[in-house]
């Protein structure tokens, strides 16, 4: 018997089985919507991961820091003690190794960098400007290889930096110092106020006891201040390809240099860095010099690093769901197996005739495989039309929920993973469909068509 | 030529074994009508199944042709069957939710034959047994008659040298199953096909070519109208 023939007995058979049919199917349709909810959500997730990366990041950045346990979370528990190396704890209670002022010259100097940024500590006490009251702040150093939004003013081309007496605010102070408008505060000037406890040395204190003068040992022991003025140059607002909402204000690398070096001088902190943001001169491949600094014993990461993690923590959310498709699919296969094992037992006489005016068994048991096909087809189907009309409805709403950012989308639909999951679906039904699809290949039609 | 040499059939073992078939032998010439007779539960299915190759007794010989078609490997006989038999049954065996036209396809959909082929045979068949009219009708909403034309149709659409009727008119009033009785006796005479009804009913064997009479598994007499 020709496989058309047996495909197209098996289609008519279903059919006359409507209700039975479809509620099979409905079983393994559960399993593909939620494969196909899945796989889009997979795809869309890494493209929206792309979206950020390659808007946001600059290829030729590497993250710097002084050893390769940084990036794995630090080491817990005692270790070797190294003079002069510096180390702080994380809040995990791992100890990480820091980056010293020879360590960043060391890497600054080097041919294929461009140079190297590290991340400044800077203990502001307040922002401020004239006639206004004063605003904690966080200051941190302007990145010159993350694109982000203007809202007002502007910002220079990807890497290169704003100047030291700049200053790009998030758009939270625009109102809080005052302005009317972004724009109102373009070109003015702010002021971020430090303070420092004294280091005191014995020696000063002997200097100033021996002055026998009062005045002179509160004045050591007074707060030193600091007041650093910048110029507007942009209000930067939120951005929903941006990696973060930053609310730090941005001064240039130079700026936080000097606050960060104001705040720490006379500390364990001075000229300490946990991490450092290098750029690799354009044209150089950034894992060539992520494999010269890793060979050095400095931990670096590239953006393809950063990438790949971003691609793992997807793939892992989408193996969960994939793995709650496959359960339902588990389901449905007892769904069919049993389905199947009805029809069988139901259809005795008709597989006893077949066999009975020469059927191969071989062919019988291909009839019964190919009805539990149909049925993964219609299943899958079902499921996934339903996952791509309810997703492309839902997606606007997703992305506005989500602040994907227009033009993003969470599910993406791919025709070839569906038709590919489709025939997946009819191959595990063909399994469901086995036994069953044995136990009829192997009937006695004497047996079958005994009236008695 | 069908030759039935020393069928012997036991079912089941040791002490419940039961002897169905007890040394069976006989010659049927080509084109005859036979009718196996006997009462029921005398081993008449059973050496029909034998001499059709649905079953395989454990002693004799069934030859057809030359042929002996119990020696055939499993894949040998089904061809046989598809290719050389023909089979109508007393409860009919139509597949209900099949039309007319789908049922009589069946035996030349095993035995690969086209499409066009197929259509040109099907239809030439129910227009031998009288329903053309119902080829796309499922075959539940056909009368029991009309059903029985429905299997004969498809018994002979695979021109087989040989048809097997078990109790074809069993399930039918006497009107209905005379009409088949000679619808089956046309086919015959005008195809050359060889005929054997198994039945109890001695007016409708009395009507056959030779009369095998079948008691407890034996060959009870042999009548014969033919050399
Ligand atoms: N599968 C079987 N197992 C045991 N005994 C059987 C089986 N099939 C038939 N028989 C017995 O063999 C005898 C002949 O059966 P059968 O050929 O069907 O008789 P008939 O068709 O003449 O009514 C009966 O006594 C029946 O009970
Ligand atoms: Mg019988």
């Amino acid at each position: 018997m020709k496989t058309i023939d047996i495909i197209r007995r098996a289609g008519r058979s279903l059919r006359h089985a409507k209700a039975r049919t479809i509620l099979t199917s409905l079983a393994i349709a559960v399993g593909a919507f939620t494969l196909t909810i899945a796989l889009a959500a997979g795809q869309g997730a890494r493209e929206y991961a792309n979206t950020l990366l390659t808007s946001n990041i600059d290829p030729q950045i590497l993250a710097i820091a002084k050893d390769k346990s940084f990036f794995e979370g630090g080491k817990t528990g005692p270790q070797e003690y190294i003079p002069g190396s510096s180390t702080i704890a994380r809040p995990n209670g791992a100890l990480v190794k820091r980056l010293s002022q020879a360590d960043i010259d060391a890497i600054a100097k080097r041919s294929d960098i461009v140079s190297i940024t590290p991340t400044y500590a800077i203990n502001a006490q307040y922002i401020t400007r004239s006639g206004q009251k004063k605003y904690t702040v966080d200051a941190t150093t302007y990145n010159s290889g993350i694109t982000q939004t203007v809202i007002a003013g502007s910002l220079p081309a990807l890497r290169t930096s704003i100047s030291d007496t700049q200053i790009a605010l998030p758009e939270v102070y625009v109102s809080l110092l005052g302005f009317k408008t972004a724009q109102d505060a373009i070109g003015q000037t702010v002021t971020i106020h430090l303070e420092r406890t004294p280091n005191i040395t014995e020696a000063q204190i002997q200097q100033a006891l021996a002055t026998n003068n009062p005045q002179v040992l509160t004045a050591l022991a007074t707060k030193q201040t600091k007041d650093a003025d910048y110029k507007v140059i942009a209000i930067v607002g939120k951005s929903a390809t941006a990696l973060s909402a930053t609310t730090s204000v941005e001064i240039s690398n130079n700026s936080a240099k000097e606050l960060s070096d104001f705040s720490t001088i006379g500390t364990d902190n001075y000229h300490e860095y946990t991490i450092a943001t290098a750029s690799v001169k354009p044209g150089v491949d950034p894992a060539m010099v992520k494999q010269a600094l890793v060979n050095q014993g400095y931990g670096v990461q590239t953006a393809k690093d950063l990438q790949g993690l971003l691609f793992t923590i997807v793939n892992t959310l989408q193996g969960i769901v994939i793995g709650f498709g496959i359960l339902a699919l588990i389901t449905s296969v007892f769904g069919i197996i049993n389905t199947q094992y009805i029809s069988v037992l139901e259809r005795t006489r008709e597989i006893g005739l077949m066999k009975a005016l020469g059927m191969r068994g071989r062919h019988v048991s291909r009839l019964f495989q190919f009805e539990a096909a149909w049925i993964g087809f219609l299943g899958g189907v079902i499921g996934s039309t339903i996952a791509v009309v309810a997703g492309l409805s839902l997606n606007p709403w997703i992305t506005s929920t989500l602040s994907l950012g227009d033009g993003n989308v969470l599910l993406i639909f791919q025709p070839i993973p569906i038709i590919l999951l489709i025939i997946v679906l009819m191959l595990v039904a063909m399994l469901a469909g086995y036994f069953p699809a044995r136990k009829a290949a192997k009937l006695d039609p004497i047996e079958a068509l005994r009236t008695e | 030529m069908i030759e039935v040499k020393g069928v012997t059939k036991t079912y089941g073992k040791k002490q419940n074994a039961f002897l169905a078939l007890d040394d069976i032998n006989f010659v049927i010439p080509d084109g005859a009508s036979v009718a196996i007779v006997g009462k029921s539960g005398s081993g008449k299915s059973t050496l029909m199944h034998a001499m059709s190759g649905l079953d395989r007794p454990e002693k004799g010989q069934v030859v057809i042709d030359g042929i002996d078609i119990l020696k055939l490997k499993s894949k040998a006989v089904d061809r046989f069957r598809s290719e050389k038999i023909g089979f109508i049954f007393q409860s009919f065996f139509v597949q209900a939710n099949e039309s007319s036209f789908d049922n009589v396809s069946l035996p030349l959909e095993i035995s690969n034959i086209s499409v066009k082929a197929r259509k040109k045979r099907v239809l030439e068949a129910l227009q031998v047994v009288g329903i053309d009219d119902k080829e796309k009708q499922k075959a539940r909403n056909l009368s029991g008659g009309q059903k029985q034309r429905l299997a004969i149709a498809r018994a002979i659409v695979n021109r087989p040298k040989i048809i097997f009727a078990d109790e074809p008119t069993g399930n039918l009033d006497s009107t209905t199953g005379a009409t088949i009785e000679k619808l089956l006796f046309g086919l015959n005479k005008q195809s050359g096909s060889t005929l054997v009804i198994v039945t109890h009913d001695e007016d409708l064997a009395a009507k056959c070519d030779m009369r095998i009479y079948i008691k407890d598994g034996k060959i009870d007499k042999i009548v014969s109208e033919v050399e």
